[in-house]
């Protein structure tokens, strides 16, 4: 025998191997046939915790989450998502909910959905989403409240309108929560880490006047055009998704469900309104003007250092679309001692749905925000009824 | 694809022949790269030849970009050609691994040896900005001699662009070929056996992953990208032109007029947002307002 052959004994371990591989193969794609037919898309539900329609403006929802729990932090806490994708993440089922977990810690929630922009929203900017939208949600939500002050707690983009609103309005804002926020847009070569930050690099590569020529063509930023960069930073990842990582679940109804929800949000990917996108990209990823306090939103320049209210910031570990060095630099700029950061384990997304996140985020945020839970400031000690 | 109508040899004849399948794909991909030259070449012959089409004016305003296009297919297809020899090589490795044991990881392996699967991946920008260049098809009725060739030459700058950015991804597709290959000799054992199937795909899935990304960062890939992203533009806008004249001819709206409505609507509701904020009552003066020394801020 030469060498690299194998003996008889071998071959035949082999081929017993190969027979079994194929029939346990051949049971899990049966299994999942019969899943396949049986599930219908209606199974397929995220963002179930029930809430209600509380304030409308344009195309802009804000709904109050009905309570799991007696409360516990008197102050209500607006959850803002951003343009990019939606919010429904943080809501992605049962077992995987920031959502539920800080309703059952006696959090009053609400959440706003900035709706399906279409071409006749192209000329929404930054500044109406901030300085109109979201300060039209602080009020409705402070007077239903009866408070003066809200808590804010911000996630990826919408952390940024949160972080412009609270260094414009400081007076309106109780505490600030950001989760996975970017700050300083050339902060991703600090780590250095392979695939990390390839959203800043591929941004800075693009000549501005050609960010305003793909505004211009298309009214919008749509939607897909940002999922197609997004599967370009997990290569191999998006090669093997509808092969390896489907296979792996598919006999599983537990797990298929889950992956089924995760891909039913993945999908809804809204169009970016078109003069925000230009400013997303050239003012914030490009020229780098919110850390270098230089960003204007309704002719006010956003000074980082007005942020004088207690702030958490939340970051992901292995986040590769924010890399923690661009939310970690928030802490140099603010103006209150008050700052904290509180550092998950898992990527971009794992930090809402990832299982030792969920024991560790929400339990943590509705401490921070317990601790700085304030008294009435009216003096009539108001009630959070509508 | 040209020449995917025939038959691929080694199907059918016992066994999986994974260089006839090569060979067929290598021959099939040479041929469209040639194909799309030569199609850029006929096009502006024909143009010229149509009377008010701006004659030889036109045929000139277009030689550049038939020329580029030209050399980008060819670029592409010298490419191709090297990545075939690859292929062979590859394929000889993977199928001394003996028989598969698992279906799913021998179809992906076999797909390692497939240059194309490279670019349906990695050109996932150029499926998209393609998708957003294209649009509705208009019929030629009101047809702006000077505005379809606009559309004509943008229309090839896209399918350069596209080369030369599927052109980029297919070197870093040998790159990592190469990187394979040497790892898996690296990993040969004591006795001369290949590791087996699942261990191949984890050495394989290593190192695409490392060369894809490393690519990502490169200058040529965010280049190429980036000039692949503004033809796609460009053609977009060049369409929309012919549009805007085909409904105005028509009487219909034109993307303009709308975008115009939009504004005005947009800043109108922005000024109404305004002025329903300054009609609210201020919040309470007396506030338990922590105070807090500000950092000093450099503007």
């Amino acid at each position: 025998m030469t060498k690299g052959e194998m003996t008889p004994a071998d071959a035949m371990t082999a081929a017993a191997s190969a027979m079994t591989e194929t029939a346990r193969l051949g049971a899990k794609l049966l299994a999942g046939t019969e899943l396949f037919g049986r599930l219908r898309n209606t199974d397929v539900q995220i963002a179930t915790t029930p809430k209600d329609l509380v304030w409308q403006q344009d195309k802009v929802s804000l709904y109050r989450f009905r309570p799991l729990a007696g409360q516990r932090v008197r102050v209500p806490v607006l959850l803002t998502y951003g343009l990019i994708g939606r919010w429904t993440m943080t809501d992605l089922q049962d077992d995987r909910s920031l959502v539920r977990n800080l309703l059952n810690l006696g959090v009053d929630l609400y959440v706003v959905d900035w709706g399906n922009p279409s071409r006749a929203d192209r000329f929404l900017t930054l500044d109406d989403y901030v300085c109109g939208y979201l300060g039209g949600c602080v009020d409705e939500i402070a007077r239903r409240a009866g408070v003066e002050r809200v808590n804010l707690l911000g996630v990826c983009e919408g952390g940024v309108f949160t972080t412009c609103y609270a260094a414009l309005e400081p007076e309106r804002v109780n505490t600030m929560t950001l989760t996975i926020t970017p700050i300083d847009f050339h902060a991703d070569a600090v780590d250095e880490r392979p695939g990390h930050g390839f959203i800043n690099v591929w941004a800075r590569s693009l000549p501005p006047e050609d960010v305003d020529r793909l505004i211009e063509a298309n009214g919008n930023l749509p939607g897909e055009f940002m999922g197609a960069v997004f599967n370009l930073m997990t290569p191999m990842r998006t090669m093997y998704k509808y092969s390896f990582d489907m296979l792996d679940v598919v006999d599983d109804e537990k797990r298929l469900l889950n992956w089924l929800r995760m891909e039913k949000w993945i999908a809804d990917r809204p169009d970016h309104p078109g003069e925000a996108a230009k400013q997303w990209l050239k003012d914030l990823y490009q020229q780098n003007k919110l850390i270098l306090n230089e960003l204007e939103l309704d002719g006010r320049r956003v000074d980082l250092g007005r942020i004088t209210m207690p702030v958490l910031n939340v970051y992901a570990k292995d986040d590769h679309i924010i890399p923690p060095a661009t939310s970690r630099a928030l802490g140099a700029k603010v103006g209150t001692p008050e700052y904290e950061e509180l550092a998950l384990p898992g990527g971009h997304v794992g930090v809402f749905v990832g299982g030792k996140s969920q024991k560790m985020f929400a339990p943590a945020v509705a401490a921070f925000l317990q601790k700085h839970d304030e008294a009435e400031q009216d003096g009539t000690g108001g009630s959070s009824a509508a | 694809m040209s020449g995917a109508g025939a038959t691929p040899p080694g199907f059918g004849v016992g066994g999986f022949d994974m260089g006839a399948l090569a060979e067929f794909w290598a021959q099939a991909g040479k041929s469209a790269m040639q194909a799309q030259g030569q199609a850029g070449r006929m096009l502006a012959e024909a143009m010229k030849a149509v009377p008010g089409m701006g004659g030889e004016a036109a045929f000139a305003a277009l030689s550049p970009h038939t020329a580029e296009l030209a050399r980008a297919g060819q670029a592409m297809s010298d490419l191709w050609t090297a990545a075939t020899g690859l292929s062979h090589t590859m394929s000889s490795a993977l199928a001394s691994a003996g028989k598969t044991a698992h279906p799913t990881v021998d179809s992906t392996l076999r797909a390692v040896a497939d240059p194309r699967t490279w670019l349906a991946t990695m050109g996932g920008m150029d499926g998209m900005a393609g998708k957003m260049a294209d649009g509705p098809q208009l019929a030629d009725l009101w047809n702006a001699e000077r505005q379809q060739a606009r559309v004509a030459q943008a229309w090839m700058d896209v399918r350069r662009r596209g080369l030369e950015h599927n052109a980029v991804v297919l070197e870093a597709w040998l790159r990592a070929g190469q990187a394979f290959t040497e790892g898996l000799g690296g990993q040969t054992q004591a006795d001369g056996r290949m590791p087996d199937q699942k261990a191949m795909l984890a050495l394989w899935t290593e190192t695409a992953n490392r060369v894809l990304l490393e690519t990502q960062r490169s200058e040529p890939f965010l280049k190429t990208q980036a000039a692949m992203i503004r033809a796609g533009t460009e053609l977009r806008l060049a369409q929309q032109q012919v549009a805007e004249g085909w409904a105005k001819s028509f009487g219909l709206p034109t993307r303009t007029e709308l975008d115009d409505v939009h504004r005005t609507v947009t800043e109108l509701r922005r000024e109404l947002r305004a002025l329903k904020r300054q009609g609210r009552p201020a919040p309470a003066a007396a506030l338990a307002v922590r105070r807090i020394p500000r950092k000093e801020t450099k503007p």
